[in-house]
């Protein structure tokens, strides 16, 4: 293994963040929310015929969707900016740390409370979904997967904006693009002429900006398709190599940021 | 220990810049420089908005400058180590992670100084109750007053038994017992070998703890040396108390007088003080007290201030 001492401070600073963010008591709050919405689909699933497991599936995936996305959101815009506003910062960046290793190990402690939400909500969905009957299918895992991908980028975008911009307006900015994320997709591309300069806009908007829908398989799921192996994989690469971009560009602004 | 070399910081700031007269940009500090050796006990003094907060983030790194160059001695870590390893800094108005208590803060702190645990452990009973805030480690720091929490970041800074000291107005907020004892560690740690560099506006701060001043003005430096040398330059007073009723009729003086019911209050200019005091033992006159009186920061900043803004002494 590679532990250095560097690595030892990222995951300090990961620790201690974690810790803060439990002692803040976020989490308690996320499984209050999570079991009310079990219970809606519990509810919602009563009502529909036959095939309450999938209602309850569809329910609790999304919902862990959201609601990740939501943590990732909200708190991800203050990671950052809140300790430099309220001058935390100060006192962590004057020790032996780099600035890109404390980012990283502030990415990481968030990373910790998404990846529990993710762990706490869908392990009662699941338990839920196969108390009802449901068949456990490989695709569920991949979804999750996605989710908890979906929800750091998601986070280092909100803290790219964060950096250079007010947190209300990174929120926006974010949600924003994350809506869009999903909406433009092939299909809805398909609807413009490439030769109207909508439809050449549209045509390279994924050059850019992150194409959320295509880490959005939960239809297949829900319909009990098959999705070949190499194309989860492939989306999977995907989604890892936009992050790691966005990784090292927060880093390279972070690292060029004057603190003040 | 620390070097600046003309370092200046330009804001792009949002008021009328009375240096290069361009609204905008903002110079809040003008080409500085000093040193500190090793051991001394700096002040660096300074009026509101002179730019000493903005120095200390230039020297801590948190700002870059736009010109000029911060040198560390090598007794900070030998090259290409981090000299942050053996400095302790406490910004101004200091604010922690309000979710976690003194104690997780302090461990945070220690451990990415690369301490052990045992030796985190042993210098945070230490310093907690050298600085008294041992009562309130397992507490959120949520609750922390604001002299607490000046005390918590005290401890956080010497944690780790650094060779520097940074205090961006380490004694602002706290009670006059406050202020004695930390004046009072301040002092100690000094003594023990460590260099300590601090920033405060009130000149007695200085005095009673450093040797050595560090004077800027609009990011200017104004004076660099002895603390004593600034104090008694240019024409200094006393302030004699004695008893009206020993007091004849034939007593003559040229000073100020300050009629009390009891008392009369006299200034009298240094250079007089004896001579006027050889007269009060003639005459047998009871005396209450003699006074020097302290110059304010803005009195010796005028007093040591020629036209062309330079110090001369
Ligand atoms: N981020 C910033 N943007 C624009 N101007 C700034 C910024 N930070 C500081 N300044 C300006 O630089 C000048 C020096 O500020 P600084 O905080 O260093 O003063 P100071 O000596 O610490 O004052 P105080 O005694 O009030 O703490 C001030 O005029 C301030 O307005
Ligand atoms: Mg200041």
């Amino acid at each position: 293994m590679f532990v250095t001492c560097k690595d030892h401070k990222i995951l300090t600073v990961a620790y201690y963040t974690f810790q803060a963010l439990l002692k803040s008591r976020v989490l308690f709050h996320i499984i209050l929310i999570g079991l009310l919405l079990l219970f809606i689909s519990f509810v919602a699933g009563e009502f529909a015929f036959g095939i309450a497991e999938r209602v309850v599936l569809d329910f609790g995936l999304g919902t862990l969707s959201l609601s990740t996305m939501a943590i990732s959101i909200l708190m991800g815009a203050g990671l950052i900016s809140d300790e430099i506003e309220s001058r935390t910062i100060y006192m962590t960046l004057s020790r032996p740390i780099s600035r890109v290793s404390f980012l990283l190990g502030k990415s990481l402690g968030m990373g910790f409370l998404l990846i529990s939400n993710v762990v706490i909500s869908s392990s009662l969905t699941l338990g839920f979904y196969i108390y009802l009957g449901g068949e456990l299918n490989p695709l569920i895992f991949w979804n999750i997967l996605y989710t908890i991908l979906e929800a750091l980028i998601c986070l280092f975008i909100v803290m790219l904006f964060s950096l250079v911009a007010n947190k209300a307006l990174s929120v926006i900015f974010t949600f924003f693009l994350y809506l869009s994320g999903h909406a433009v997709n092939d299909e809805f591309i398909e609807k413009f002429s490439l030769s109207s300069p909508m439809g050449f806009l549209l045509e390279k908007y994924h050059y850019l900006f992150p194409g959320f829908h295509k880490l959005n398989i939960k239809n297949f799921l829900l319909y009990q398709k098959d999705l070949e192996f190499n194309f989860l994989l492939k989306t999977l690469g995907y989604g890892f190599f936009y992050l790691l971009a966005l990784v090292l560009l927060v880093c390279f602004v972070f690292e060029r940021k004057d603190l003040d | 220990m620390l070097t600046l070399k003309g370092i200046t910081k330009i804001f792009r700031g949002h008021f009328l810049d009375s240096i290069s007269r361009k609204r905008g940009l903002f110079t809040a500090l003008d080409g500085l420089s000093f040193t500190l050796g090793e051991g001394e006990a700096v002040g660096l003094l300074g009026a509101n908005g002179s730019g000493k907060t903005t120095s200390l983030r230039v020297i801590m790194g948190f700002t870059k400058a736009d010109r000029g160059e911060v040198l560390f001695d090598s007794k900070l870590g030998p090259m290409g180590r981090d000299f942050r390893q053996n400095v302790g800094f406490l910004p101004e108005r200091p604010y922690f992670y309000p979710d976690l208590t003194g104690r997780d803060f302090l461990c945070f702190m220690g451990a990415l100084n690369g301490m052990s645990r045992k030796g985190i452990r042993k210098s945070i009973i230490e310093w907690s109750e050298r600085f008294k805030i041992d009562f309130a480690l397992d507490s959120k720091i949520k609750i922390y007053s604001k002299g607490m929490l000046q005390r918590i970041g005290l401890c956080s800074a010497l944690l780790h038994n650094p060779k520097l000291l940074i205090l961006d107005e380490p004694l602002s907020g706290l009670d006059p017992i406050g202020r004695k004892e930390l004046k009072d560690a301040i002092r100690e740690v000094n003594r023990q070998g460590k260099t300590v560099f601090f920033s405060t506006h009130i000149i007695q701060d200085v005095e009673e703890i450093c040797e050595k001043v560090i004077f800027i003005e609009k990011g200017k430096l104004l004076y660099e040396g002895a603390i004593d040398k600034l104090m008694t330059s240019g024409e200094s007073f006393y302030e004699f108390k004695i008893s009206k009723r020993s007091v004849g009729k034939n007593f003559e003086w040229n000073g100020n007088t300050l009629e009390l019911e009891d008392f009369l209050i006299i200034t009298v200019s240094g250079e007089d003080r004896l001579a006027f005091l050889k007269k009060l033992i003639d005459k047998e006159i009871d005396i209450e007290s003699i006074v020097p009186i302290r110059s304010s920061l803005e009195e010796i900043f005028y007093k040591v201030k020629n036209r062309e803004g330079r110090i001369c002494l």
